[in-house]
């Protein structure tokens, strides 16, 4: 573990040193910089005053009066609207487009077809590997005309069809059409601790069961979506993102162009969920455009394209085998997944909280990435985790019931002491207590004491599910402080805000920093050009990451706002402190900051900040969630009554917005578990429900009871706010939890999600 | 064509704005209510039209002549707060906040209509807007608190 230096003087200069970061729950080592100096961590008994309460949103204002500007609602002077164009079938050859037709069309400005784009931009290639896949665009004079043309070019598409494969049964047949030259699977990653073998030998009970889970599509209400304008050499992009930094460096990759010469923006966006990590078709689309056509162009996703070319939750199919002592010690672990990507991601499979989120001394996993003529998956709130913890505790209940034992005793039993997989100690993990508290919410009882179901036709269940996810966050990050001529504060850090409350609680960050009043700071946060770097907020990071570079930033302002006290009011500066915007001598008020910075005219004070490297502890926000649901044995509806969920994240920075993180994930989690589902169809390889008619999301009459809370607390040794992530970790116990109380209220386990009538149905007429 | 919006007279072409979203976001520039679905789905573009919720992606423009429209940049009083959006506030009912002005105006409506909805005619109500941070809880709540607080205001 890397010292923290506490002395702002030394050493002088910030060195660079290697640190391990967990990214979407994989770890990667980067080079870093130390920084100059590091805070004293906050503990749990730090005095704070305005971190740890529930501001509203500094953006609140903004968002209920419609003034909050998305995207879509970015209009440029003589702004021109881009559509593409997608391929209808699944696998084939664009032999022909002919655009001439679409290009004579009234108020069409610009076509582009195959070979129009730079490679680098991967857009409109023949090859088509699956449907939705960009072919052709069009530019015109309104949005309108601009999909009456692409009409009339999607008919001009002379497509030689190929056959496709779109499910993992018909991709691994042998002489299966191929979906990528290297072939339909990857190798096989397998990952062992201990000997699988001897655990089951040593197994009094072993179970072996089979799990599915659906491709979820994160169908956030705001469509990706960008508008791009050139000026002169220089490209300005308004993205909806959740990387500003990222969507640089791919549009200045894909465009040949210097990073200095892109400018991203994004003040508001309507939701990402994983989904809006980088530039993408429609802002290549939109760029080219706007540099051919020397004028601003928006490119907007329709609801179609969104919910089929924009990323998705990949399914898997799990077999687990679970072995566990009488007396419910696991003795062995075992899981085989395939996981169908789509034609691209990355290998985020389900294994990894199988080795995470118990002790057991022998656990191996085997993951094998399947390709499909399918658009390719993406991050998805907590990938890999949500889809593992559907088996894994849905495995565990089977385990309780099997042995005739509470399922909340046989996790308690098998408790995670360090992190097993990297031999790591946590830095903070109170699961335990996140169950005993959980069950005095819930009024949780042993479903091995309870009665069983009544007679009736609606039946009630209770179930549990427990959840972690490495929530670290990591270096780099920079943010600097600046406090204005009259006082008010400005904190500068590139980061975004999807609705997490970023903003916000960055603002409390700094406010509490300085003692300064909150209503004076003000968060500017979403521009390439003028703020420094941070990373994408994804992997519940930003808190964590961008949270102590702001801390930072803002004591350093501090220091040099009181040395700048001190000349003023020639008072010793360890006799200073600062408290509600004021200055205080002696704990008496002398100055307000405001006053302060009057008198010291345009000197301006600043503070930079950054956050330093991780400490060499398993960084993890765990929790445990309760469900109670009713069941109709004969229509196979499910309803969730209620839903109680613990959790521990260390320092709670703001818990209304904590909360509504866990209602969102848990929300979220009620529609994996219950509604949603993409169809694609085997025979057409097309989305047969790309819309939100047909794509259930959870509306609000589907919405349970919920009780969310967090333990109370701090988390010192995983950063100096004693803050982790929050936004991930709700929803990966949902499901299985709400599987659990099903399989308590029939009796019968169903290992297949989404819990859909007809599933329901179908398992009980077995 | 002439229709009164937020109170105020306003021309729009019909023919270049099919729907009465369209006629609002590109015509007026009134960008509170939102292009998501564009089929009747999300509720995102749900503004009030004679006073009922209706979703703005599916009504056209041409059947609102000489109607009155609101959308949520006519839903404060000047400067004051509707009791709902002053209650969206206290109660964190936004996350990204863009379904918000979409479920600001059904549930504007929804307290014009019964202004003390029992909270299953709060979820019946305004089911017909979804919102995929999850912020529902927190609507509700909103909803149940702006009730009580227009009971305060005489």
């Amino acid at each position: 573990m890397t010292p923290r230096k506490k002395n702002p003087l030394a050493p002088p200069r910030a060195r660079f040193v290697q640190t391990v970061v967990e990214v979407e729950g994989r770890t990667e080592t980067r080079v870093v910089e130390l920084p100059a100096f590091e805070p004293a961590p906050w503990t749990a008994d730090t005095p704070l005053s305005i971190v740890g309460t529930s501001p509203p949103r500094v953006d609140a204002f903004e968002k209920v009066t419609g003034r909050a500007r998305y995207s879509a609602d970015i209009v440029r002077p003589g702004m021109l609207h881009a559509v593409l164009v997608r391929s209808p079938v699944a696998k084939g050859t664009v032999v022909s487009i002919r655009l001439e037709a679409a290009q004579k069309m009234p108020g069409v400005r610009a076509v582009m077809g195959p070979g129009d784009a730079p490679p680098t931009t991967r857009l409109f290639r023949r090859d088509i590997s699956y449907a939705g896949q960009p072919l052709a665009a069009v530019c015109a004079e309104s949005l309108d005309a601009a999909e009456r043309a692409a009409c009339t070019l999607a008919a001009a598409l002379h497509i030689e069809v190929a056959p496709h494969v779109v499910t993992v049964d018909d991709a691994l047949a042998p002489g299966a059409p191929l979906v990528r030259k290297t072939g339909n699977s990857t190798e096989p990653d397998v990952v062992e601790r201990g000997d699988v073998a001897q655990g089951l030998a040593a197994a009094d009970v072993t179970l072996n069961r089979e799990y599915r889970t659906p491709v979820a599509l994160h169908s956030a209400l705001e469509p990706h979506g960008a508008v791009c304008e050139w000026n002169d050499d220089h490209l300005t992009v308004w993205e909806s993102t959740q990387g500003i930094f990222r969507v640089r460096s791919d549009i200045a990759k894909a465009l040949g162009m210097p990073q200095a010469k892109v400018r991203v923006l994004k003040d508001y966006m309507g939701g990402g969920f994983g989904a809006k990590n980088g530039a993408g078709a429609h802002t290549f689309t939109a760029a080219l455009f706007a540099r051919q056509l020397g004028a601003p162009v928006r490119c907007i996703n329709d609801r179609r394209a969104e919910q089929t070319d924009s990323g998705n939750r990949p399914s898997t199919i799990q077999k687990v085998t679970i072995a566990a002592r009488r007396d419910g010690t696991l003795t062995a672990l075992v899981l085989d997944a395939h996981i169908p990507l789509g034609i691209s991601g990355w290998e985020g499979g389900p294994a990894q909280i199988f080795h995470e989120l118990y002790s057991c001394p022998n656990v191996r996993t085997t993951e094998t990435c399947v390709y499909i003529n399918a658009s390719g998956m993406s991050a998805f709130r907590g990938p890999g985790y949500v889809e593992g913890a559907f088996a894994l505790e849905s495995a565990m209940n089977a385990l309780a019931r099997a042995l005739q034992m509470d399922p909340v005793a046989l996790r308690r039993k098998n408790l995670a002491t360090h992190d097993e997989r990297t031999g790591r100690a946590f830095s903070g993990n109170r699961l335990d207590e996140c169950y005993v508290e959980g069950m005095k919410r819930f009024g949780w009882t042993s479903p091995v004491s309870r009665l069983s179901s009544s007679v009736s036709r609606v039946k009630r269940g209770s179930g549990v599910a427990a959840q972690t996810w490495p929530t670290g966050g990591g270096p780099p990050s920079y943010a600097n402080v600046r406090i204005n001529s009259d006082g008010s504060v400005d904190v500068l850090a590139g980061t975004q805000d999807l609705g997490t409350g970023a903003r916000t609680i960055l603002a409390q960050i700094a406010a509490d920093t300085l003692g300064a009043q909150l209503n004076t700071v003000r968060a500017v946060i979403g521009d390439t050009e003028r703020l420094p770097y941070t990373g994408n907020s994804w992997g519940s990071m930003t808190t964590p990451s961008v949270g102590p570079a702001v801390r930072m930033a803002a004591e350093e302002a501090k220091t040099h706002l009181l040395e700048a006290a001190s000349q003023l009011l020639d008072v010793p500066v360890e006799r200073l402190s600062t408290h509600d915007s004021q200055i205080l001598s002696d704990s008496v008020v002398s100055l307000s900051f405001s006053e302060l910075c009057r008198r010291l005219g345009n000197v301006q004070i600043t503070g930079r900040g950054s956050r330093g490297p991780n400490p060499e502890l398993a960084v993890v926000t765990v929790g445990a969630q309760f469900a109670e649901v009713e069941v109709d044995a004969e229509t196979g509806i499910v309803r969730v009554l209620r839903l109680v969920a613990v959790h521990d994240a260390g320092r709670i920075i703001n818990p209304a917005l904590a909360e509504s993180q866990l209602h969102g994930g848990i929300i979220q989690g009620v529609g994996y578990a219950l509604f949603e589902e993409r169809h694609l169809d085997r025979a057409l390889g097309v989305t047969l429900n790309a819309n939100l008619h047909d794509y259930k999301v959870p509306t609000m009459a589907d919405v349970p009871a919920i009780d969310a809370s967090f333990l109370n607390g701090a988390d010192p040794a995983a950063n100096h706010i004693g803050a982790r992530g929050i936004a991930e970790p709700p929803i990966i116990p949902t499901a299985p939890a709400i599987a659990a109380a099903v399989a308590d209220a029939l009796d019968v386990e169903i290992g297949e999600i989404p819990l859909t009538p007809w599933r329901v149905l179908g398992a009980l007429a077995q | 064509m002439r229709f009164f919006v937020n109170g105020s007279p306003r021309d729009v072409d019909p023919e270049r704005s099919p729907t009465l979203l369209a006629a609002l976001r590109d015509q007026l520039g009134l960008t509170g209510p939102k292009l998501s679905c564009d089929h009747g789905e999300c509720g995102a573009c749900t503004v009030r039209l004679a006073g009922d919720p209706i979703y703005a992606c599916l009504t056209l423009t041409a059947a609102c002549e000489g109607a009155s429209v609101q959308t949520v940049e006519g839903l404060a009083d000047g400067r004051a707060l509707h009791p709902i959006q002053r209650a969206f506030i206290t109660h964190d009912a936004t996350q990204c906040g863009f379904c918000t002005p979409g479920q600001l105006m059904a549930a504007a409506a929804l307290l014009e209509r019964t202004p003390h909805p029992t909270e299953d005619e709060i979820r019946a109500a305004m089911s017909g807007n979804l919102c995929r941070c999850g912020t529902y809880p927190k609507i509700i709540a909103a909803i149940r608190a702006a009730a009580l607080d227009a009971d305060d205001v005489p």
